[in-house]
């Protein structure tokens, strides 16, 4: 078992190497270039430009580039091998040691493998601060939706597979069809619409109320957390509500039918008719045998919904102003703001190549037949 | 957890079934239907047969038959919704199966009737060990701890012919072979001490050496248990080698019965001597492979008549106006064919057969269908 | 001059012969022989469900198709403008005012009439939607195709590839495409879809290819001679086609639906070219101020496309599920 963890896991780098250099491309292809920036900010002085351009190695062959833009290479080590490659003294930092390595053990301190991704267009922030301060708003948003979905998905889909043509099942065939039909964003308008703006139960957008709240996972609002408790949480259920049911209803739509269709096969297999013949009562038939078989392509299936969890949380957070990584993306794309887009892109492919290496593992832990045949 | 329940109070006036205590399966006029999008298939439409205590029958038939559904059928375990039991009883040991609860059912299944089925790799459940499923049905039906179980596993195991039975009791069915896992089935069915063993097309999917063993092995531990056996298959050579008793079924009915020497050796039914004949034989080299002509009817267009008469070389006018009854031939044989009316014995003895003549029937009563 | 039959050294009489119908056929074989395709359109046809999705989707494309005719959108034009109302008025048969006769309202600002936007986006949404398709399946078949069938080297270099485009969510990459490369057209925007839409359809692709390259006709095919490019287009290909159209016509509804999206946050089509997404395209800033009908009707034109789509795609894949009888 551990050695196919192993596997996996080298498995995974290639993969992530090449979604690297795909999101180095951006660079590339960025309207204006890397240093559009520049047209937009006169207070930039030319040694600071020049000291940009060195640090960023701009003039060099882009493999180089990419290079430096990972963390590899050393900015500070200029030239370049045949105009392609980096010179060996280029891999090492200041320190004398591998550059890759963490500053704290004597690595450099440029590039994503040091949470180093540049500095935003629109506001010179670094790119690290610009989505740290995104990346809470996303999570309690997608995290909360994420276990809700997968808790309705898993129990309604066993359910209408057990009752199969019920009311239930057929119920639930509608609604399956119709919340797939539904863009996400539209969703989130229309339930805007009914609840916040017409029927005025809920708020019509953002994380908290901006009148009586301060800004979400702020000192302030820690504090406020600490006196009035129930307020801060209420307030903040409140303004949940309606975006997690936006992203709910769509993928449980999708899920629940797969669900469904897994359990139906596994309750349409022979070790199943074996069970009953034993004199198994039905319950325990489901529970034990039918189940168990049936979570196998689930569980696999939720790795692969990781990225949709983003791409529904892209939709929810820009609909309702909701102040997370999807809704900067779509901030930074909108004014091409590169250094964000790619920090928020690595970001993310780090984050759905875990999550399928760890489904790809807790299948193998679920399923006998990988582990040890 | 076995509640043993008392056989019902029959009445004097029941007649035979549930009453006789040599027959440990009695099956009346079963009728079990599938209702599709098209029709209603009439899977098994009026069967009859018994079972003695300990004793060896045969469905036998081609695929489509009914013989399957009957089992299925006996064991309750036909999906309602599209299939449902239309009629009949299925006296087992004095009670009616089809009159039981569901959960009396239950405790029959596995505990006093066990099946097995005939795809010994899709059988077994692929995430849980042998040897937790065969513990599973010992738990069922036997108020026994978890070690008195695992102990009656192995020994189960041991039985039939596993090696190294306590290292197999840990493993999952995809580190056994085929024959493996069949025997693994076998020790689940038997683990419980059933008085009636199903066995649908147990070596169907084996292979040829393996089906020797396997047959073997479900001879010699029915004949020491005494359980009765009801083997369901196409394969005649598996028949001659097992079973004292023969049905043959055809389009959801019985077309002959008898004894395996009487219905193989001297088949009383177009469609039985068509089975024999169709077996290749070293003795007929060169000469052209027989066929029964045709092909099974389609279920939701059966013939008004009799359900073989269009593959049937014998037939004539009245074959296709009128269904033949199951008519007795004699000796506890019983066919169901015209030729075996008493009416037209005269028919019989103008077909003249390549080297077996009909033996024209002693007294020809019918049965009442 | 009959012949004479004997039967078992005993010959029979022309009656007898006549009466053991041993002259005729044994009985007459009435089979209707239909091939692949025309099974799977009697299949179809029994599918309610698919049966009025066709019709309901076929509705919407006549819609497309005659709307713009019809009703032509001119975005210069601001229809109605003898009264400004800066929220947009409301549809007549809610404001009870039938002067001018308003189905769905107007958007507010420029007071577009709704109804003339949903006819006219109808056409370039399921252009984009059904073109993204094509060019996808055609992509995604030969990439698939390529690495299912000769997997080794060139199977696990290609899907490395797939793989790590499809790590980051296909709607990061479109967008960000969209908004870098795309020009504004739905001409490109139907590109950008379709060059990367085809990244799922290629696993399925080779995914079929892997399992029917085993298969015995191949090895037939090869030992007469046939090349490998043949083989592939000739022989294996036309086996896929039953998951591929299905994973088509459910591509389309992905695509109207990704379109819309993009669209809406201004990063595709431009709004001289509606199309059902940039119709909507700040919409939601006025529901607060009652303009409810603006960013309900175009939607819901896409839900109801959608569905309709969604509904064939079922009736589809059970109508060519090889594994189904009659």
């Amino acid at each position: 078992m551990g050695r196919y963890i192993v596997r996996r896991l080298i498995g995974s780098l290639p993969v992530l190497f090449l979604t690297s250099v795909l999101i180095f491309g951006i660079l590339l292809i960025a309207p204006g270039g890397p240093t559009a920036r520049f047209q937009q900010n006169p207070r930039i002085t030319a040694e600071q430009k020049e000291a940009f351009k060195k640090r960023w190695g701009l003039d060099q062959p882009w493999p180089i580039q990419y290079c430096r833009w990972v963390g590899v290479c050393n900015p500070e080590v200029a030239g370049n091998i045949v105009g392609v490659l980096p010179p060996p003294g280029a891999l090492i930092s200041q320190q004398g040691l591998p550059n890759f390595l963490p500053a704290g053990l004597g690595g450099g301190d440029n590039g994503i493998l040091h949470l180093d991704m540049g500095f935003s267009i629109t506001d010179g922030r670094p790119v690290s601060k610009v989505i740290g301060d995104r990346v809470l708003p996303t999570l309690v948003l997608a995290g909360t939706a994420w276990v809700l979905w997968v808790t309705i998905a898993f129990l309604t889909g066993v359910y209408a597979a057990v009752r199969r043509y019920g009311f239930f099942d057929s119920a639930l065939t509608i609604f399956n069809y119709v919340g797939l039909s539904f863009p996400v964003f539209w969703l989130g308008i229309m339930l805007i619409l009914v609840f916040a703006s017409t029927l005025d139960l809920l708020p019509v957008a953002g994380m908290w109320d901006t009148r009586t709240v301060p800004p979400f996972a702020s000192e302030r609002w820690f504090a406020l957390l600490g006196q009035r408790p129930d307020y801060v949480i209420i307030d903040l259920v409140r303004h949940m509500i309606l975006p997690v049911i936006t992203l709910v209803v769509v993928s449980i739509a999708g899920d629940s039918r797969f669900v469904r269709s897994s359990m139906l096969d596994a309750l349409n297999q022979d070790y199943v008719r074996t069970a009953r013949a034993k004199g198994v009562p039905e319950r325990r038939v489901i529970t034990k045998h039918a189940l168990r078989n049936a979570l196998l392509p689930v569980v696999t299936n939720l790795g692969l919904e990781i990225p949709f969890l983003f791409t529904g949380a892209i939709a929810t957070e820009t609909v309702f102003s909701w102040p997370g990584m999807g809704r900067a993306f779509i901030e930074a794309t909108s004014r091409y703001d590169y250094p964000v887009l790619m920090g928020i892109l690595v970001i993310t492919a780090v984050l759905v190549i875990s999550a399928n290496l760890l489904a790809d593992i807790l299948y193998a832990v679920v399923d006998p037949r990988i582990s040890y045949g | 957890m076995t509640t043993r329940l008392q056989p019902d109070a029959a009445p004097a006036s029941l007649p035979a079934p549930g009453r006789d205590p040599e027959v440990i399966l009695d099956v009346r006029d079963l009728r079990t239907y599938f209702h599709v999008m098209d029709g209603t298939v009439r899977a098994v439409d009026g069967v009859d047969f018994r079972i003695k205590r300990g004793g060896r029958l045969a469905l036998v038939g081609e695929s489509g038959c009914g013989k399957s559904v009957t089992a299925l059928s006996i064991m309750r375990l036909i999906d309602q919704p599209p299939g449902e039991i239309a009629s009949g009883e299925i006296w087992f040991d004095g009670r009616d199966l089809l009159s039981l609860s569901e959960s009396e059912m239950r405790q029959v299944r596995g505990g006093e009737i066990a099946m097995i089925f005939q795809e010994p790799m899709t059988s077994l459940n692929p995430v849980l060990s042998v040897g937790d499923q065969i513990m599973e049905a010992v738990k069922l039906h036997q108020e026994v701890s978890a070690k008195e179980a695992r102990d009656i596993a192995t020994q189960a195991l041991r039985d039939v012919g596993v090696p190294a039975p306590e290292r197999r009791i840990t493993q999952y069915p995809h580190e056994l072979s085929g024959g493996m896992r069949q025997r693994v089935m076998i020790a689940m069915a038997l683990s419980c001490r059933p008085k009636l063993l199903i066995a649908d097309e147990p070596t169907t999917a084996l292979d040829v050496t393996i089906q020797r063993q396997i047959l073997e092995l479900i001879k010699v531990i029915q004949e020491r248990t005494g359980t009765a056996l009801l083997l369901i298959t196409h394969d005649l050579g598996v028949v001659a080698e097992t079973v004292d008793e023969v049905v043959v079924m055809y389009a959801g009915k019985i077309m002959e019965t008898g004894t395996v020497d009487q219905v193989l050796l001297e088949p009383r039914h177009p469609y039985s001597r068509g089975l024999l004949q169709s077996i290749p034989s070293r003795g007929r080299r060169g000469q052209p492979l027989h066929v029964i002509k045709g092909v099974v009817p389609n279920p939701f267009r059966m013939p008004a008549g009799c359900k073989f008469e269009p593959r049937c070389p014998y037939r004539w006018d009245q074959c296709k106006a009128e269904e033949p009854r199951l008519y007795d031939t004699g000796g506890g044989r019983s066919s169901r064919c015209w030729l075996y009316d008493p009416r037209f014995r005269d028919r019989m003895r103008r077909y003249e057969l390549e080297g077996k003549d009909y033996v024209p029937p002693a007294a020809a009563t019918e049965l009442t269908a | 001059m009959a012949e004479r039959v004997i039967r078992a050294g005993v010959e029979l009489t022309p009656a007898e012969v006549e009466e053991l119908e041993l002259e005729r056929p044994d009985y007459e074989v009435q089979l209707e022989s239909l091939n692949q395709w025309q099974l799977a359109w009697r299949r179809f046809k029994r599918h309610r469900l698919a049966v009025v999705g066709s019709a309901i989707f076929l509705s919407i494309v006549a819609v497309g198709v005659l709307g713009p005719v019809l009703l032509h959108y001119d975005f210069r034009v601001i229809p109605h403008a003898n009264q400004i109302v800066y929220a947009g008025r409301a549809p007549s048969w809610v404001s009870g005012n039938w002067d001018p006769p308003l189905l769905m309202g107007e958007t507010a600002r420029l007071q577009r009439d709704v109804f003339t936007l949903v006819v006219n986006g109808a056409r370039l949404s399921l252009v984009i939607g059904v073109g993204a398709t094509i060019i996808s399946v055609i992509l995604g078949a030969l990439v698939g195709g390529f690495a299912g069938y000769f997997g080794g080297a060139v199977d696990w270099v290609l899907m490395r590839i797939v793989d790590s485009l499809l790590s980051l969510p296909l709607l990061f990459i479109i967008l960000v495409a969209a908004q870098f490369l795309g020009s504004g057209s739905w001409f490109s925007l139907m590109l950008i879809f379709g060059a990367f839409g085809w990244l799922g359809l290629s696993r399925l692709v080779r995914s079929l290819f892997l399992s029917l390259r085993e298969e015995d006709f191949v090895d037939a095919a090869r030992a007469v001679g046939v090349s490998d490019i043949r083989i592939i287009l000739r022989h294996i290909l036309p086996n896929t086609l039953s998951p591929i159209i299905v994973a088509a016509t459910l591509s389309v509804a992905g695509v109207i639906i990704g379109e819309a999206f993009v669209s809406f946050v201004g990063f595709g089509v431009e709004l001289n070219q509606p199309t059902w997404g940039n119709i909507l395209t700040n919409s939601l800033d006025f529901i607060q101020q009652g303009n409810w009908w603006w960013a309900f009707f175009p939607g819901f034109a896409i839900v109801l496309t959608v569905l309709s789509i969604n509904f064939m795609g079922d009736g589809l894949r059970d109508a060519l599920d090889p594994r189904a009888r009659i």
